[in-house]
């Protein structure tokens, strides 16, 4: 059993486990409360967050496109559902809140699936494109009249809130959805699909399969994903707004990207996921406990913790691209 | 031959290998000034190979080549430009986006102050077309805008920019017009009166007798004879063009079966100038054959009868009902049962770094499925059973499919589409790269399936195999079935005379009773 499960766990997945041991060892040299199970359960729920987005990003990853929508649709997600009670009424909005916001996200996703599957315009621009056209939208949304932007009191308790004494609700859900997303991937002809398009979509298509409809599928996932995202946000936060979404494109492309998923499709898995999400979370967390920055300071380079976390993250994405390129090459 | 006036080229004892193929042996060639040479031999016959070595493309294993009598060596394509060989390719080596000019002048830009002298070139590109015939076209134009045919002239215009001393032509007329190829041909007789040496390849006999000084054949990687054109006879030239060794790998064929109603009907099909009005009937238990010259419209017949063809017009009937043929998902569908095994199985058969199994159950994951869910063991079974009947050799069928040697993927392939049960079984150039042996066990495969009631279509370019394994041979010529050939009539011969658009041999006899001429 337990070689069964080193077998599953591929090389990136276990330098992303190893490199989130090695920060929390860091972290509890700096600041002892770190080891603190209260911290490292925060921490998961604060992953929680991340990784219900990275899980249907990581699905159009593995396609070999990329779903660059993310910021807005998250923002979308959020304030559609905080705003459901504004469209329809006091009685019905409670209930319909996170199904419009869901929705909205995935209706993003849709038109990105038939842009790029359809009209196949390349997703790096479409997606982007539908980023600014999302933002378009929700600046018109609060522009014209003053829309409703508390969280729900189901949102609050979604995402605050312990079903399960001592697992914070986001993580169930997290938990959920991954469960879900590896049944999917592992047992499912959709998963095959997905892997096989990321490989080789002309050899998948001469096979007799519709590849549109997986892309089509798979983008609208990760435009109901970052809605989720979204919609937990605003129910954390208790209120929703614009440009909420802006900081998690980079981390979530961060985190599959270190979770060995290869950025131009076709390998990768969703364990591999759940520790690139972890890293990452950690990492911003550390960040900012033990503010290396200041360190800098003392160097002379003065640059606000945000910029430095930016950096930070900007210099391991293109670390680990740089490595696993390289581990390609040899073979 | 006198001392003094030694060739303009000669090449001799060029042996050239890929890997462990060879593809040219122990080679001679010559040809001199004012001469046009041409090139004759059947696919795979060593000729491209030969150009390819001349152009600088590739590099022969060992052999000398002397110009004007000095030994010489190209490393690079602009070597042998610089040494005044010119080629024109089959494939465009034409730059879509840039103008008609600027891929002219491409290798030499006219340059003044260290920028591109546009006026220059401009009318470096209006001699060179007008030195062609292409007076029409607009030196300005985009290359990608072009017809096909333009862009041809295009690229012959080119390789006359740079003044070559020995002027290549590889199937540079295919995609020309008529009226285009008397304009090249009086061209090419003027570059001859002028001193050039001409080095012409075409699969169009009477192109070779109208042009043609002398001619060299090759077959199978080695030089079999030169002669003065006109000095032997068409039939004569196709001798010398086959030749090799009838091998008995081929299962015996079954005796004709009459009758039958037939699983695949085409009428009048047609697609994009390169199919042309294609009428077939294709009985179960049958192995049809494609045969003719690469490139004449078999591969788009194919591909036409799976889907992916936009616009294809004409009628398909399975069982004698009509279907459109929409998209391969269509075509695999359990009403039509259809499989095509492609012929470029690293990009269209197989998703390589996948595993044996995932790649061996892709086509037929629906039948192992419930509500989307795979059911495994069910899965496992029958790749376990497809693996046994196809006797292919995998290590790790978990492993990346791309681990096995090239004939056991071909195997994975095929086995994947027989997976699916497919009562229609297209094969596109099956055979290409893989073992004798592994040849061996999929002609007999091929006829067991036919016995089992699958109606197959055979698209191969190596006419032994059709010859051995076919029922009967369609030979398609520009996009049409110029003739069918069956039983008696059957023969390298007739095959390679009817791919050149020749009427078959007398020589066979009684044998031309079944050969069938197309009505056209």
């Amino acid at each position: 059993m337990a070689t069964m499960v080193m077998k599953r766990l591929d090389k990136a997945t276990m330098i992303a486990f190893g490199c989130s041991i090695l920060l929390i060892a860091i972290g509890a040299i700096a600041e002892p409360n770190f080891i603190s199970s209260d911290y490292l359960l925060q921490q998961l729920q604060t992953a929680s967050f991340l990784g219900i987005i990275a899980t249907g990003v990581m699905l159009v990853i593995l396609l070999g496109h990329i779903d660059l929508s993310i910021p807005w649709t998250i923002s979308i997600g959020g304030m559609m559902a905080t705003a459901a009670t504004g469209f329809f009424g006091e009685t019905l909005g409670p209930f319909l809140a996170i199904p419009f916001g869901l929705a909205c996200g995935a209706a993003v996703g849709l038109v990105n699936g038939l842009g790029v599957a359809y009209l196949r315009a390349p997703a790096m621009i479409f997606t982007l494109g539908m980023n600014a056209v999302a933002q378009g939208l929700m600046v018109f949304h609060t522009g014209g009249f003053a829309p409703q932007d508390r969280g729900l009191p189901i949102m609050r308790e979604l995402a605050t809130g312990r079903l399960i004494p001592g697992v914070p609700n986001p993580l169930l859900i997290w938990i959920v959805v991954g469960a879900a997303t590896i049944f999917i991937l592992t047992r499912t002809t959709l998963g095959r699909r997905i892997y096989a398009i990321g490989n080789k979509e002309r050899a998948v298509y001469l096979s007799g399969v519709d590849t549109r409809r997986v892309l089509l599928i798979c983008f609208m996932i990760s435009g109901a994903c970052a809605a989720a995202g979204g919609i937990l946000l605003a129910g954390w936060a208790n209120r929703s707004y614009q440009a909420m979404g802006d900081p998690y494109l980079l981390p979530t492309i961060a985190a599959i990207v270190l979770g060995g998923t290869n950025v131009l499709g076709g390998r990768g898995s969703y364990i591999g996921t759940v520790a690139g999400v972890i890293l990452i979370t950690l990492l911003q967390s550390i960040l900012s406990v033990i503010q290396p920055q200041l360190f800098f300071a003392e160097l002379g380079f003065r640059v606000p913790a945000e910029v430095f976390r930016q950096i930070v993250f900007g210099v391991v994405i293109i670390s680990m691209l740089l490595l696993y390129g390289r581990e390609r090459l040899q073979r | 031959m006198t001392v003094g006036t030694a060739p303009l080229l000669r090449m001799e004892a060029i042996t050239k290998r890929y890997g462990g193929v060879r593809a040219l042996e122990d080679v001679r060639f010559e040809c001199d000034r004012g001469k046009i040479h041409a090139l004759l031999g059947e696919n795979g016959a060593g000729k491209s190979t030969l150009i390819k070595i001349l152009a600088g493309v590739v590099q022969p294993d060992s052999g000398q080549i002397t110009l004007d009598g000095q030994p010489i060596s190209f490393n690079s394509p602009a070597a042998a430009n610089a040494a005044g060989i010119a080629c024109i390719f089959q494939e465009l080596s034409l730059l879509p986006d840039l103008s008609v000019a600027d891929n002219i002048a491409i290798t030499r830009p006219p340059m003044r102050f260290g920028l591109i002298d546009q006026g220059a070139q401009r009318r470096l590109a209006e001699e060179a077309l007008a030195r062609v015939g292409g007076e029409d076209i607009h030196p300005l134009a985009p290359v990608g805008d072009l017809p096909l045919s333009r862009r041809q002239m295009v690229e012959i215009a080119k390789a006359l920019a740079r003044t070559p001393k020995i002027l290549i032509l590889d199937e540079a007329t295919s995609a020309l017009t008529a009226a285009d190829v008397t304009k090249v041909f009086r061209m090419l007789k003027q570059l001859k009166a002028d001193g050039m040496a001409i080095i012409y390849i075409s699969h169009r006999m009477h192109e070779i007798a109208e042009l043609a000084d002398d001619c060299t054949v090759f077959r199978n990687g080695r030089y079999v004879e030169t002669f003065a054109a006109g000095t032997k006879s068409d039939d004569a030239i196709v001798e010398m063009m086959i030749g090799r060794e009838y091998s008995s790998v081929f299962p015996p064929l079954p005796e004709k079966k009459s009758g039958g109603p037939s699983m695949l009907s085409l009428k009048g099909l047609s697609w994009a100038g390169q199919l042309n009005d294609i009428n077939l009937d294709l009985k179960a238990g049958e192995v049809v054959g494609l045969g003719g010259l690469d490139g004449q419209g078999q591969r788009q017949l194919l591909l036409a009868l799976f889907g992916t063809l936009i616009g294809v017009t004409g009628t398909i009937e399975i069982n004698g009902k009509a279907v459109k043929m929409s998209n391969p998902g269509r075509a695999k569908s359990e009403e039509i049962g259809m499989a095509l095994i492609p012929e470029d199985r690293k990009n269209e058969g197989l998703m390589l770094p996948m595993s044996v199994r995932d790649n061996l159950s892709f086509a037929s994951i629906e039948g192992f499925s419930r509500f989307g869910i795979v059911d495994r063991k069910a899965e496992a079974v029958a790749i376990d059973d497809m693996i046994k009947l196809l006797n292919i050799r995998v290590g790790d069928i978990d492993g990346p499919v791309a681990s096995l040697s090239g004939g056991n993927q071909q195997k994975v392939v095929i086995a994947k589409w027989l997976m699916t049960k497919p009562r229609i079984i297209l094969l596109n150039d099956p055979t290409r790269g893989i073992d004798v042996g592994t040849k061996q066990e999929l002609y007999e495969l091929l006829r067991r399936l036919a016995e089992g009631g699958a109606a197959i279509l055979f698209y191969s370019t190596d006419y032994d195999e059709l010859i051995g394994c076919c029922d009967r041979v369609l030979v398609f010529y520009n996009g049409a079935v110029v003739r069918t050939l069956e039983g008696a009539a059957l023969t390298e011969h007739n095959l390679i005379a009817s791919a050149h658009n020749l009427p078959t041999s007398t020589k066979a006899g009684a044998a031309q009773v079944f050969a069938t001429e197309a009505a056209s």
